[in-house]
């Protein structure tokens, strides 16, 4: 049994860190909102989830190609995500940010509501691609439609790292995120950064949540609070406002949870990830790579 | 702040009540999670309850005790799947006039609910409440017992795995292993895979080379589906709900395991399970206590899709226990007056924990000395998008 | 008459699990980890008396003393995070004891049956209330002692200097500190204190429901802990109870003939009280109702500088 233990161990790991750029979106989605706002938006999740169901409704309606319903689950959460920053960021007061949190608190049970109220709470079958495609090396299988994801997340994080890095706007998420008096100095708007950015995030939430869904094939509002908790995990094991962080951390977060499967069983798998999450919080608190700017 | 007035034009309303009404009206409330992730439960048991109620009420009503009809009212109550809540609805149900409550339809309800009932009649040391609930839909192992004022109508899953991996011994000689699935966090779905669904197939012959665990919203199941395929069994038995169970069966057909037989757990026979994965789901056997293979149950179906529920064997509990609960009152003599009502809500308690048998819809139920029901039972499995009936026991 | 004692029940013992949060809010910690403190002490309690026969005043401190040992080890590694960090790890801790009851299996024989935590089948048979002549009045007389008692310690803690201590913190801990606080027996005592009253309210809530499981205990309640506070207003202990009632007793009884569209409007009066209302439905400075009569004024502006 030892030469299957080794190859599920490979196995695990790879499915893991396939898996893992979802988590590792969110965290970035995460990231990206505490950057600018240094606020928790704990409706993210939820709006993720919302905007996948409107590509659900796309592909039940239309029966569109699996292109467009990604599309539409990705456009649909960066408008909920409008939603949710006009609702909760918007006009809550800078410096009480219980107060947001709590609004993001009640948008997050909103948007539950309205998704299960819409669906019956059914669950629904959600397209993914490549569904059986298996590339087989040795006795390790590699599933196609995780290699789809992975490589989908990869392309959004390249699309957000050209944002960030090669576009105004970009320029001005990042002035703002670093120096929000400054950049309002500039003559930065920083309510219109703060719009977009929410927006950006939905974007990458709902590509997260489309591709949770492609990879089990079945959208249920169930997924909203794991989507939440571990993209949590990962912010904080990435480091607090640290992009390539929450992208590491996504992936250690996701192989970890897989290895932890196989090592202890599921009963205990969240009792050791969340022991690395503490491990990393008394060792390292400015996260993976130590250099968060631990402005908090 | 709306409480008040309410109150204020109920209390006009029941003052003025005995001037007005010479209907006597018998109430029987109906509670469950109607709203939320399981609402269909709830929901789909208020249109039965009042589906029943319209039925019996066309045909005249009930008796009561001096010989006078009295027409059935129903009203459902959510409770959010949330056991403080189903505790609270329990106590404003028994402080309005209703004799008798069906339900809850979650079994996380209906443990704590059942407790804060009175253990057993007449004890007067027990300050427990005393109100007779007779449950439609909350189906986890052996709560009946909790109370002496509880009663069950849930098919008892023991009976029919047994019988059920009894009936595939025959049927498939050749399947020697089993391998099963089980959602771990949930009550329900582990209590019937360790203790019912393993059970049964050991007795039946049935050699269990693994079993693969997963909690409720798991989104990977590639390590538990490689166990799976590695064992190769010939049997694969998931306890889980129609969620983790789509997306098992995904893994499952992916990584290319195909078992000569698959089968369900009892909650999983439902419509979700075919929204969400109707292909995959392909030939998977559910035992059920309902199928309209009857007249009966045809026209009950009928009856509730017209007052815009399903009738599954969750709901067709709830209408069989409205049927079960007129008889009760008219044999019991309800009087139906105000100040008859905890002799009434008694005579309820009393009459149901009498009963040996009734009519359901498919047959007849057993009612056992615990309150608990063993209900005939057909097994159907997924065909083509609908749930067919593979074999029915009692034909 | 026995529904609306329940409530009150309902009340009474949300009002715990908030002030629990409240008290570490005092001192701008965001826990999420109440639930947790919650879900131990309703353990303890309920294998106090359902497994060794205690009467429930024992079990009740005994839970709340254990839990407070619990949250004062917690509050020592919370100290190094601040923030949305803190948010994470209070999350994650309350998640961990959830899976620690999940997995949690203890049970002895009393009186012929098994007794005790059964991993997740949950815990039964928590029935000291009705086994020993309890009514429903009588235990929601008992709730509402015990929160009275809590409610008074907490006001005449909040008026005394340990609450402009408390609150000192909550607003600038660098000022707090440069003017001698010890943040860290500052932050650990309030935090072992919210423990404490998380574990007393678990305790109750345990023995008001008969019946425990790990799923009752998770994101969804520690989420609501720290609503009420937030959502009352942190100006002072009246705060949580007004959020309490509001939520328990309008929200959810109150709107109950709105059916399905009750949990939909749930949320959105939270996002709409938070965006009208942001220090929350008392606001953050003591009501001037309840403030107590000064006996001479602490801060007298002496003149213009």
């Amino acid at each position: 049994m030892d030469y299957f233990f080794f190859i599920d161990l490979i196995q695990s790991t790879v499915d893991g860190l396939l898996f893992g750029t979802t988590y590792a979106l969110i965290g970035i989605g995460f990231t990206l909102i505490f950057g600018v706002m240094r606020k928790l938006n704990l409706a993210y999740g939820a709006a993720a989830l919302a905007g996948t169901y409107i590509g659900l409704v796309m592909f039940l309606t239309f029966d569109a190609h699996p292109a467009i319903v990604f599309l539409a689950s990705a456009i649909g959460s960066g408008l909920i995500g409008l939603v949710v920053y006009l609702c909760c960021f918007r006009f809550t007061p800078e410096n009480y940010p219980m107060a947001s949190l709590l609004a993001s608190v009640g948008m997050l049970l909103f948007i539950d509501e309205v998704v299960i109220h819409a669906s019956h709470g059914l669950p629904y079958p959600y397209p993914s691609v490549f569904r059986d495609a298996i590339i087989e090396i040795g006795d390790v299988w590699v599933r196609g439609d995780l290699l789809f994801v992975f490589f989908m997340c990869v392309v959004a994080m390249g699309i957000l790292f050209w944002l960030l890095y090669r576009t105004p706007l970009g320029l001005a998420t990042r002035a703002v995120s670093q120096q929000p008096r400054a950049a309002q100095l500039c003559g930065i708007d920083v309510t219109r950064v703060n719009m977009m950015t929410f927006g950006i995030a939905g974007v990458l939430g709902g590509i997260a949540g489309a591709m949770t869904a492609a990879a089990v094939g079945v959208l249920s509002p169930v997924i909203a609070m794991g989507l939440t908790v571990k993209g949590l995990i990962v912010v904080v094991i990435g480091g607090l406002g640290f992009i390539p962080g929450a992208i590491i951390a996504g992936l250690l977060v996701g192989a970890a949870e897989n290895i932890f499967l196989l090592l202890r069983g599921v009963t205990e798998r969240d009792i050791y990830v969340m022991l690395l999450l503490f491990i990393f919080l008394t060792l390292r608190p400015g996260g993976l790579f130590g250099n968060a700017q631990s402005r908090d | 702040m709306r409480l008040k007035p309410l109150l204020t034009a109920l209390a006009l309303a029941l003052a003025a009540a005995p001037a007005v009404a010479q209907d006597k009206t018998i109430n029987i409330a109906g509670f469950g999670a109607s709203s939320g992730v399981v609402g269909i439960f709830g929901q789909n048991s208020g249109a039965a309850m009042a589906a029943a109620v319209e039925k019996i009420n066309a045909e005249g009503g009930v008796t009561l005790a001096d010989g006078s009809k009295a027409m059935l009212v129903t009203q459902y109550y959510d409770d959010r799947c949330n056991a403080e809540e189903g505790i609270s609805v329990l106590r404003r149900i028994a402080s309005t006039d209703a004799v008798v409550a069906v339900g809850p339809t979650c079994s996380n309800v209906a443990e704590p609910l059942f407790g804060i009932l009175q253990a057993s009649v007449d004890d007067s040391g027990d300050t427990g409440l005393q109100f007779p609930v007779f449950t439609d839909v909350a189906i986890k192992g052996g709560l009946a017992g909790i109370s002496e004022w509880v009663f069950r109508n849930t098919p008892s899953e023991a009976t029919m795995y047994d019988e059920l991996f009894a009936w595939i011994r025959e049927t498939h000689p050749d399947a020697k292993t089993i391998y099963g699935g089980v959602e771990e966090d949930f009550a329900h779905s582990r209590f019937t895979w360790y203790s019912v669904m393993k059970t049964a197939a050991e007795k039946h012959g049935f050699e269990i080379v693994g079993e693969a665990q997963w909690l409720l919203n798991d989104t990977n199941f590639s390590n538990q589906a490689r166990g799976m395929r590695r064992a190769e069994p010939d049997v694969v038995a998931i306890s889980a709900h129609p969620f983790t169970t789509c997306g098992m069966l995904r893994e499952m057909a992916r990584q290319k395991i195909e078992p000569k037989v698959l089968v369900g757990l009892t909650s999983s026979s439902s419509l979700e399970t075919l929204t969400g994965c109707a292909n995959e789901a392909e030939g998977i056997i559910i035992p059920t206590s309902f199928a309209p293979v009857n007249d009966a149950a045809k026209a009950a179906a009928e009856a509730v899709g017209a007052k815009g529920g399903a009738l599954d064997l969750h709901s067709a509990s709830a209408w069989e226990n409205i049927m079960i609960l007129r008889d009760v009152i008219e044999a019991s003599g309800i009087e139906g007056t105000p100040e008859s009502l905890e002799e009434d809500r008694r005579k309820i308690r009393d009459g149901l924990a009498a009963l040996t048998e009734v009519n359901g819809l498919l047959g007849t139920n057993k009612r056992m000395p615990d309150g608990e029901a063993v209900k005939p039972y057909v097994f159907v499995n997924a065909a083509s998008g609908n749930w067919a009936v593979l074999h029915n026991p009692g034909s | 008459m026995d529904f609306y004692l329940g409530l009150l029940q309902i009340i009474g013992v949300h009002t715990l699990l908030g002030l629990s949060a409240y008290v570490v809010l005092l001192t701008g910690q965001v826990s999420m980890a109440q639930a947790g403190f919650y879900a131990i002490g309703a353990y303890v309690a309920a294998m106090c008396t359902a497994m060794f026969g205690f009467h429930i005043l024992p079990a009740i401190l005994v839970a709340g003393l254990v839990t407070a040992f619990v949250a004062c080890i917690v509050g020592f590694p919370a100290l190094r995070v601040k923030g949305l960090m803190l948010v994470v790890a209070t999350l994650a801790f309350g998640e961990m004891v959830r899976m620690f009851f999940f997995n949690f299996t203890w049970r002895i024989e009393r009186g012929g049956e098994l007794v005790g935590p059964n991993g997740a089948e949950g815990f039964r048979a928590i029935r000291f209330f009705p086994e020993n002549g309890w009514e429903t009045g009588d235990v929601t007389v008992f709730i509402w002692c015990v929160v009275a008692v809590i409610m008074a310690v907490l006001w005449w803690v909040d008026n005394s200097r340990a609450g402009a201590v408390l609150r000192a913190v909550g607003h600038d801990e660098t000022a707090a500190q440069s003017i001698g606080l010890n943040l860290t027996a500052i932050k650990v005592g309030a935090m072992t204190a919210g423990g404490m009253i998380a574990g007393m309210g678990g305790g109750i809530y345990a023995h008001t429901v008969t019946h425990i499981e790990h799923l009752v205990f998770g994101v969804l309640l520690a989420t609501f802990a720290i609503a009420y506070p937030i959502l009352g207003g942190l100006g002072s202990v009246f705060g949580t109870v007004i959020a309490v009632v509001f939520i328990q007793g309008f929200l959810v009884e109150g709107l109950r003939f709105m059916g399905e569209w009750r949990s939909i409007l749930f949320g959105a009066l939270i996002v709409l009280a938070m965006n009208f209302r942001p220090t929350g439905l008392l606001g953050e400075r003591m009501p001037r109702l309840f403030k107590p009569r000064p006996s001479e004024s602490k801060l007298e502006p002496k003149g213009a500088e």
